[in-house]
């Protein structure tokens, strides 16, 4: 495997930046000064790892998660144990097993025991909580912090319960923090332009999407889950380390918000966006914490009020949500405001000649009597169809006769409740889409399903990078720009997906699913919302793919001129039947056809 | 026999208070997609409501209306001023705002109130019990259980029969074709929050019973377990939050009668984990909505 891959060339530079401008002023002060700014400024540091690493998950799953302070818990307690002199252990944990009791670890070690530790439980709750779609993650993970607080409580004599763990070593200064800290952003920077990173993003902008382009969702979540998990585990550690005293109810809901709102505030998808948020909350934190105590204005006395800094929090975090939902920096990073580091970056693609790419081998996709029932509704009744290599099927019907879902039981969508579907002899009958996706059927949706927040060269390299896992980055740009060429868009690469006009994102959708090197491609209503002259213009792709590329097309479509003029075969379904499956001339002259959908008007222009 | 009967009664009691509050939060949640993490203030507001109306002298039953009036009028006042610019907003957005929204709420209790208990005076007719045949249930209880069954019911019929409840249905499943069917947003999503207000204010009702007292964070620890049951039945189904509300409710009282004392202490990690656990096989709960792909 490439190690580009995973330490893409412009996000270490990016990353590299992004470090320099955390290390630099917090150096600085550690020279400089010495007491309460050191507090709050290593104070800060730890926060910042810990939004770091909640920003690996949530940031590119777009899965807000509450659970990250567990694995901080579960951090400071295991390292805590670990690094703690023997003479106090026996005291604060009685029911340890000896070789644990009798053993000292630095820190270094402790920490990465404790990492691996975490990142193991993390990884077997990840393999359900990843399975989940947006809200119900998101609230399983609240469910796992009470979860596990209420472990740590439990289990007491292993742990301290409900007290105070004290007398851990103050292994944690300025220096020590800021590079873990600076590990944390690098990991997290890197690990965003990575494969995993860039095909999580893709699923976070549209899951459908990501599994037609053959993208296992899922399990993109679990990688980034416990690596934020094990980074969560060394903000913990930090933590204890550093306060030298810390209880469970630390690492409780309070944090958990005041982290989320760093992320928040900052620009959730953005790791400099953590940076920013970090920043700016833990300034407010500071000035609000003067006045939780009441504060001699000379003029007034203002009372002690309790809570002036959550309240602080819930205001600026709801003012965010209001005004800039995507957080300060949105997704833009650290580059995006520094045109310097533009250029040293390169971020723009050099295109080159495409690659004549050969044609797909001959099969067939066969439909085998396949019924799809929604209990009393049968959408889809025994329908037989083959589609070769090569050709162009149309499959028309009116609305409601079940067009979209025999495309879904072919694709994988939904599975079929009788009959079969296969691939020349490979069956693939209710296969996730992503699998069928992989085994050479591509597709596009009647509502545009693109990566909206990713470029245009993003959009296609998640897809080739979910195809081939061992090519370096240089070469999957170079491919990723050859497909748009070949889609005629090469020159919108650079631009965010969901700013295309509608026949451009039409081309990227197209040149994305090509991306995965289909044998077959469902198109469904690809003509929608064109114009004459954008018709024609796919009129041509289309034919291009079928003649150059050897794909076989099924294409779902209202417009008789489209269907008629493209397609050597076309089927027609009416209330989930197969009425009607012939050349175009056959099924214009077929009475049953012309009486379901084609109306008398049309019919008579047919044949004039 | 008999113990089993009586810890039936009691997970009854306890899932359908339980169930209550779930289907509060997914009333909401299906026609907004918003999950609403201050219900649990408004199950803490009912029972301030309740105390200060007893403290001005008032009887009883009217306290309890109070209380309940509170809670719906608060839940309506809560969407116009919060929640309302957030509407069109990705789920995580919206329930980021909820949480804010009840973070401010907790602290203005706290801070305008007492960050200690109010004792609420039970009336001495609630807290005997009833004897039915052998067994002994408490008023309470039983009282929780027709409470619930009732709710359960008129929600239904509302829901069914009432026009009103029929556009929240629709609403439900497709808001823009709602409105484009010419019904009122604005007051399919205040009756919603309404009605959500008052499943609140009955469970609050139940859950004060209970306890006999309320403090600044009554409501907290019950409605995250809410979530749990509603993400357990499936989100945005109602049935499912009923169903969810139940089995939580049910695990726990099995837990409770059946654990050995000395694992006690790890009864709600159990209980969560065990809820996850199913949810690892039913991803989309036990009674999911259906969606499709266009």
């Amino acid at each position: 495997m490439a190690l580009s891959t995973y330490l893409v060339p412009s996000a270490a530079k990016s990353a590299v930046a992004l470090c320099l401008v955390v290390a630099l002023p917090c150096l600085a002060i550690h020279v400089a000064f010495t007491g309460p700014l050191v507090t709050t400024i290593t104070n800060f540091l730890v926060m910042l790892t810990a939004v770091a690493a909640l920003g690996v998950f949530a940031g590119n799953s777009g899965i807000l998660s509450f659970g990250h302070c567990a694995f901080m818990a579960l951090g400071a307690q295991i390292s805590a144990t670990l690094t703690i002199a023997p003479a106090m252990k026996k005291s604060a944990f009685p029911l340890l097993p000896d070789f644990i009791l009798q053993n000292q670890l630095g820190l270094v070690l402790a920490l990465l025991v404790t990492m691996i530790l975490v990142g193991t439980v993390a990884w077997a709750i990840g393999l359900a909580i990843c399975r989940l779609n947006g809200s119900s993650a998101s609230i399983s993970t609240l469910g796992l912090l009470i979860i596990v607080e209420s472990l740590i409580v439990a289990a007491q004599g292993y742990t301290r319960g409900n007290q105070a763990v004290y007398g851990v070593q103050k292994l944690i200064n300025i220096p020590t923090a800021l590079a873990l800290a600076l590990l944390a952003i690098a990991v997290a920077r890197l690990f965003r332009d990575s494969r995993p990173g860039l095909l999580l993003r893709a699923g976070r902008e549209n899951e459908a999407a990501a599994q037609s382009v053959g993208i296992d969702v899922p399990r993109q979540r679990l990688t980034a889950w416990v690596v934020s998990a094990m980074l969560s585990a060394m903000a913990g550690a930090m933590m204890a380390h550093f306060l030298t005293v810390f209880s469970p109810k630390q690492f409780y809901f309070d944090l958990t918000f005041a982290i989320i709102v760093m992320q928040v505030v900052g620009g959730m998808a953005s790791v400099t966006g953590a940076v920013a948020g970090a920043v700016l909350v833990t300034a407010l934190i500071e000035v609000l914490r003067r006045f939780e105590n009441g504060l001699d204005l000379g003029f007034m006395q203002v009372p002690q009020i309790f809570g002036v800094t959550q309240v602080g929090l819930s205001l600026i975090i709801i003012v965010t949500l209001y005004r800039r939902r995507e957080g300060l920096l949105g997704f833009a990073e650290i580059e995006n405001f520094w045109p310097a580091l533009r250029r040293v970056i390169g971020g723009a693609p050099i295109g080159g000649t495409p690659a004549a790419a050969s044609p797909a081998p001959a099969g067939e996709l066969a439909v085998e009597g396949v019924t799809k029932a929604y209990g009393g509704l049968v959408a889809v009744d025994q329908v037989n169809l083959t589609l070769r290599t090569g050709e162009i099927l149309g499959l028309i019907g009116p609305n409601g006769s079940g067009k979209t879902t025999l495309l879904g039981c072919i694709a994988g969508t939904h599975a079929p409740t009788a009959g079969k579907v296969r691939i020349d002899q490979t069956e693939i009958t209710g296969h996730p889409p992503y699998v069928v996706a992989r085994l050479g059927i591509g597709r596009t949706f009647q509502n545009i399903r693109l990566f909206t927040n990713l470029t245009a060269l993003e959009n296609v390299m998640a897809a080739l990078a979910q195809r081939h896992s061992a090519i370096p980055r240089q070469e999957l740009e170079s491919r990723a720009l050859d497909l748009l060429g070949e889609l005629k868009i090469a020159e919108l690469a650079g631009r965010t997906a969901g700013t295309l006009a509608y026949g451009q994102q039409r081309r990227l959708e197209i040149a994305r699913a090509l991306a995965l090197e289909p044998r077959f491609m469902l198109l469904d209503e690809p003509a929608a919302g064109m114009n004459e002259s954008e018709t024609n213009d796919l009129l041509g792709i289309l034919a291009w793919l079928v003649k150059e590329r050897g794909l076989g097309l099924l294409i779902v479509d209202h417009d008789m001129q489209l269907i008629m003029r493209l397609c050597q075969r076309i089927a027609v379904l009416n209330k989930g039947q197969l009425i009607a499956l012939g050349t175009p001339a056959e099924v214009q002259r077929n009475p049953a056809v012309r009486e379901a959908y084609l109306g008398r008007r049309h019919a008579e222009k047919m044949i004039a | 026999m008999d113990f089993l009967v009586q810890q039936f009664v009691n997970a009854l009691a306890l899932g359908g208070t339980y169930a209550l509050l779930g289907l509060g939060l997914a009333v909401v949640f299906s026609v907004l997609g918003l999950i609403n993490f201050a219900h649990g203030e408004l199950m803490t507001l009912t029972g301030y409501g309740i105390f200060y109306a007893l403290f001005l002298g008032l009887p009883f039953p009217v306290a309890l209306l109070i209380g309940v009036t509170l809670a719906t009028v608060s839940a309506m006042l809560m969407e116009r001023i919060a929640f309302r610019p957030v509407r069109n907003s990705s789920p995580t957005t919206m329930l980021l705002t909820s949480f804010a929204v009840s973070t401010i709420l907790h602290i203005l209790f706290q801070n305008l109130i007492s960050a200690r208990p109010k004792a609420i005076p039970i009336p001495d007719a609630l807290a005997g019990a009833v004897t039915i045949g052998t067994l002994q249930i408490g008023a309470i209880q039983l009282i929780s259980i027709v409470v619930t069954a009732l709710s359960l019911l008129g929600l239904t019929l509302f829901l069914k029969r009432s026009m009103l409840g029929i556009a929240m249905r629709a609403a439900a499943e497709d808001f823009n074709v709602t409105r484009l069917m010419g019904v009122n947003a604005n007051m399919v999503i205040s009756t919603a929050f309404a009605i959500s207000g008052l499943l609140a204010g009955v469970a609050g009702i139940l859950w004060l019973f209970q306890r006999g007292s309320v403090d600044p964070l009554m409501g907290f620890l019950p409605v995250l377990k809410a979530f749990i049951a509603v993400v357990l039945g499936g989100l945005g189904s109602l049935s499912g939050a009923v169903v969810g509300g139940f089995l939580l409710g049910f695990i726990e009282i099995a837990l409770r009668a059946y654990l050995p004392d000395d694992a006690l202490a790890y009864r709600d990690a159990i209980s969560l984990t065990l809820v996850i656990a199913v949810l690892f096989f039913y991803p989309q709960g036990l009674v999911p909505r259906r969606e499709s792909v266009r």
